[in-house]
């Protein structure tokens, strides 16, 4: 079926041969001539002898090739397998197919192309090795049959064998792959101010779309200059199509390709250039959001400074602390209402029970009641001792003794106090009576530091000493409640507020009573056990109490010390050297009765010191004293407290304590007028 | 309780009076129907016959893949419609007319009414390959589609000749008529094996690309328009 190939060696005999018969007949006719000329006939013999020689050695080349070659071996092969790689059909009229040839085997190799066609056994060649270029077929249309099986096959062929390919059966209605679509114009169209791009073109001129042969489906992309991405767009079978959604000023390519139904995509057609214009609308509103909303975020910001201004500027400029009172609201002092400070201070819950009896027994007031001072009531002298002493006691081991410390303050306070003492004295007589019904509490409460003498000195009564000098177990839990309440009142730092105008104080001493069971940090003094040491001490206590400016001092209790302070009254002392105090009230211990008590029943008589330096308080011997058996006990009366009871001489609201004593804290209740 | 059936049937004679009625079915062309256009026709049995091809080619592409992955066959089957003679190039597509391609379409698609309702019927029979259910709802599918088209081409030819577009030459084409069944025990009757279903799958891909092209061909021929 197919023709052999020559074999090299035949060719080279033929052309042995013919060199030789070529080289005898060249002899014949030179032979022939050389009659005429004897000259030529050497010339003739030396043309002879040459052309002989190179056919010779062309033979002899030949000869050396072919030996060579057999001597290396294997160096020439039939052609290695060649392979179909792809069949296409443009428009399903016409199809190509190309091969890829295997390995020549080192000789000229021919490749040829055969197939047979479905349900018929005869083999045809390619028509058309040329068309369509190199190691290719093209079938016309002639060729072409739609919806035949083909079955191709290529044949390489070189000068030692044939190499068959493997045979591919193919369609053409499934190889169908079109041109790219022709004529492709892009246009910028403007569509209610926003523009857009209308893409149109036509099919490729090959394909029949118009008769219906084949149907292409179209596909478009485009994509801006700068970018990499494309942006794809099936178009379905129309020619046309609008882009919108572009970006203004931008340079945009588009490309379109096509496909039959069931076929190849085709290739993309050449990129199409199209500027959109710059549409400034488009811009300007980006920039008014843009502004709207940094607008936005401005007054959201604003907001929330405000609304955080109160704690940024809390934590920008942190506020200086102020002093504090435990339990008692200063604000109460600066709004300047004696009456509300008042009511404050005698609150049930006032003062505050710390458990910390460490802290209040540091703000204890330690009185000191000298011996020459019997009569403090009508001599200020006490307050000299006081101060004296105060001095003397520098070196006290006592933690809080600061107003004693200052002993400049104390000087100087200690000689006006005198006067003022004297003075107060004729007021208190006088206002005797007053004091009991008023039962004024003044908010004498000098704590502040130009008072820190009268400190020194002042509660004689109830509040018991430090703890260190507390012999007696009982003693000292009242004493703690006294504690309380003189830490309530005036606290160590000397710069309470507690100081009210003594105006204020006689005005409102109806107020809610309250009392200035303040003790101070002092020193507990040796009280000189006199009968009248109580008195002393009230009477001291009163005019320190006072002294800062209490006028009224309806304190009509004691002369000397004008009573603007309510105080408790030592009751008795019981076996342990405790005094036990009463509330001043006019049932309990007779006021009038009691010369010795021109102050009535808020006094404790002080029966003597004793040597661990107690006081002793006499008992009260009285039936009424029963009704208000406000005792507390009192171990070292250095500390004369005043329990001030607002209406304590009235009546004789006393807590009973368990041992006869009487809590101060609830002694000190408001009056209740 | 007298007035709560009243109320029903009250209820129930609304609903029927307002009930929306459906256009008829215009088979034969009643007068008050909305009939559609030829073009409308057209487009939908191109687009029947396009989705047929579809499914039918992807159901040969399956078969291909799973059960021949070589696709070296030893020979391309012999389809039982080889006897129906087809234009093969688009020469001899435009030279038949409409008319004669009316009736190759009718003929092609007469004779796979029954082959592929048998594919059908074995491959759903056929329990060992796992894959058969979906491909054998596919065959189903394509067994109601050539029914379908069947139906509407013949619409459409009665249709043209109305519009007078197509000659009267078109007769109604008996399925019995355009097989014989000769050519159909190609197919062994009851069991078809997957080589059988292969080459019924291979010939009806073919077919109805045919029966696809030769509509289009049709349409564009007697409506030019935008899609041509």
């Amino acid at each position: 079926m197919y023709p052999g190939p020559t074999s090299p060696v035949n060719r080279l005999h033929k052309s042995v041969s013919s060199v030789r018969s070529s080289g005898s007949r060249q002899w014949t006719q030179h032979g022939q001539n050389t009659e005429g000329e004897t000259e030529s006939f050497c010339q003739l013999k030396a043309r002879l002898c040459g052309a002989t020689m190179k056919k010779v050695l062309e033979v002899i080349l030949l000869l050396l090739l072919l030996v060579v070659t057999h001597a290396k071996g294997t160096r020439y092969s039939p052609p290695g397998k060649p392979a179909l790689t792809r069949c296409r059909s443009p428009e399903k009229e016409t199809f190509t197919c190309w091969w890829e040839p295997g390995s020549d085997g080192g000789l000229p190799t021919t490749y040829a192309l055969y197939y047979r066609k479905e349900s018929s056994d005869t083999v045809f060649e390619c028509p058309d090795y040329r068309t369509a270029g190199e190691n290719s077929c093209f079938f016309n249309k002639n060729d072409t049959s739609i919806w035949v099986n083909y079955n191709i096959t290529v044949v390489a062929t070189n000068a030692l064998g044939r190499t068959f390919s493997d045979p591919v059966d193919i369609d053409v209605v499934y190889i169908v792959k079109p041109n790219p679509p022709e004529q492709v114009a892009v246009t910028v169209m403007e569509d209610k101010g926003w523009p857009f791009i209308r893409v149109s073109w036509e099919p490729p001129h090959k394909a029949d779309t118009r008769s219906g042969w084949i149907t292409l489906i179209y596909e478009i992309r485009v994509k801006l200059e700068e970018e990499n991405d494309w942006e794809m767009h099936l178009a379905g079978q129309q020619k046309m199509f609008n882009i919108f959604s572009l970006r203004s000023g931008g340079k945009y390519l588009v490309q379109v390709r096509c496909k039959p139904d069931h076929g190849y995509w085709s290739e993309w057609s050449p990129s199409s250039y199209v500027k959109v214009p710059d549409y400034f609308h488009r811009e300007k509103s980006v920039w008014i959001l843009i502004t709207v909303f940094c607008a936005f975020i401005f007054l959201i910001l604003t907001w929330l400074l405000h609304m955080n201004s109160r704690s940024l500027k809390h934590f920008l400029l942190p506020p200086v602390p102020g002093p504090k009172i435990k339990g008692f609201d200063k604000q109460l002092l600066k709004n300047g209402k004696s009456e509300e400070v008042f009511s404050a201070l005698v609150a049930t819950d006032f003062p505050p029970k710390s458990s910390n009896y460490e802290d209040l027994l540091v703000e204890y007031l330690e009185v000191y009641i000298p011996e020459e001072q019997e009569l403090m009531l009508e001599k200020s002298m006490d307050l000299d001792v006081g101060c004296l002493k105060c001095e003397g006691s520098a070196s006290d081991s006592d933690s809080g003794r600061g107003s004693c410390d200052s002993h400049t303050l104390l000087m100087h306070k200690c000689d006006g106090v005198k006067e003022e003492e004297e003075r107060q004295a004729k007021e208190a007589r006088r206002h005797q009576k007053d004091w009991k019904e008023e039962a004024s509490t003044y908010a004498h409460v000098d704590v502040s530091p130009d008072m820190s003498s009268g400190r020194v000195k002042t509660w004689p009564s109830v509040f018991s000493p430090l703890p260190r000098y507390t012999s007696n177990q009982q003693g000292s839990l009242e004493m703690a409640k006294q504690h309380y309440l003189s830490d309530s009142l005036f606290p160590t730092s000397s710069t309470s507020s507690y100081h009210t105008q003594p105006g204020h104080g006689t005005t409102e001493a109806h107020g809610p009573g309250y009392w200035e069971c303040g003790l101070s940090n002092k020193q507990p003094h040796l009280l000189h056990p006199q009968a009248q040491a109580q008195r002393q001490l009230q009477a001291r206590s009163d005019d320190n109490i006072s002294s800062i400016g209490r006028k009224q001092t309806p304190a009509g209790l004691h002369s000397p010390a004008r009573r603007s302070t309510e105080y408790v009254e030592v009751e008795r002392v019981n076996e342990e050297d405790m005094v036990l105090l009463q509330p001043v009230s006019g049932r309990c211990g007779d006021v009038e009765g009691y010369p010795e008590m021109p102050y009535g029943e808020d006094y404790s008589k002080v029966k003597g010191v004793d040597m661990d330096n107690m006081l002793l308080l006499q008992r009260e011997v009285r039936e009424e004293t029963e009704n208000c058996d406000t005792s507390s006990t009192v171990t070292t009366t250095q500390k004369p407290a005043a329990c001030i009871h607002s209406a304590m001489p009235v009546e004789g609201e006393m807590v009973l304590g368990v041992n006869g004593y009487v809590d101060t804290a609830t002694v000190c209740t408001p009056p209740t007028y | 309780m007298a007035r709560f059936w009243c109320a029903v049937l009250i209820l129930a004679c609304l609903e029927l009076s307002t009930r929306v009625g459906t256009a008829p079915i215009c088979s034969y062309g009643q007068a008050g129907c909305h009939t559609p256009s030829l073009a409308d026709i057209f487009d939908r049995v191109i687009q029947q016959s396009s989705r047929m091809h579809g499914i039918s080619s992807d159901l040969h592409s399956e078969f291909e893949q799973y059960f021949f992955p070589s696709k070296n066959l030893i020979g391309k089957p012999k389809c039982h419609t080889h006897g129906i003679v087809t234009p093969a190039d688009k020469e001899n597509a435009q030279r038949l007319g409409r008319e004669q391609l009316t009736e190759v379409i009718l003929r092609l698609l007469g004779a796979w009414g029954d082959p592929l309702l048998q594919l059908y019927r074995s491959m759903s029979q056929d329990q060992n390959q796992d894959f058969n259910h979906y491909s054998s709802n596919k065959a189903l599918e394509i067994s109601d589609m050539v029914h379908e088209l069947r139906d509407g081409v013949a619409k459409m030819a009665e249709k043209m000749k109305l519009s007078g577009v197509l000659g009267n030459t078109v007769g109604y084409i008996s399925p019995e008529g355009l097989v014989p069944s000769s050519s159909f025990s190609f197919y062994k009757h009851g069991e078809l094996n997957s080589m059988d279903h292969h080459d019924l799958l291979y010939c009806f891909r073919r077919d109805s690309n045919k029966i696809k092209n030769y509509l289009q061909i049709l349409k564009c021929t007697t409506l030019p328009g935008l899609d041509c």
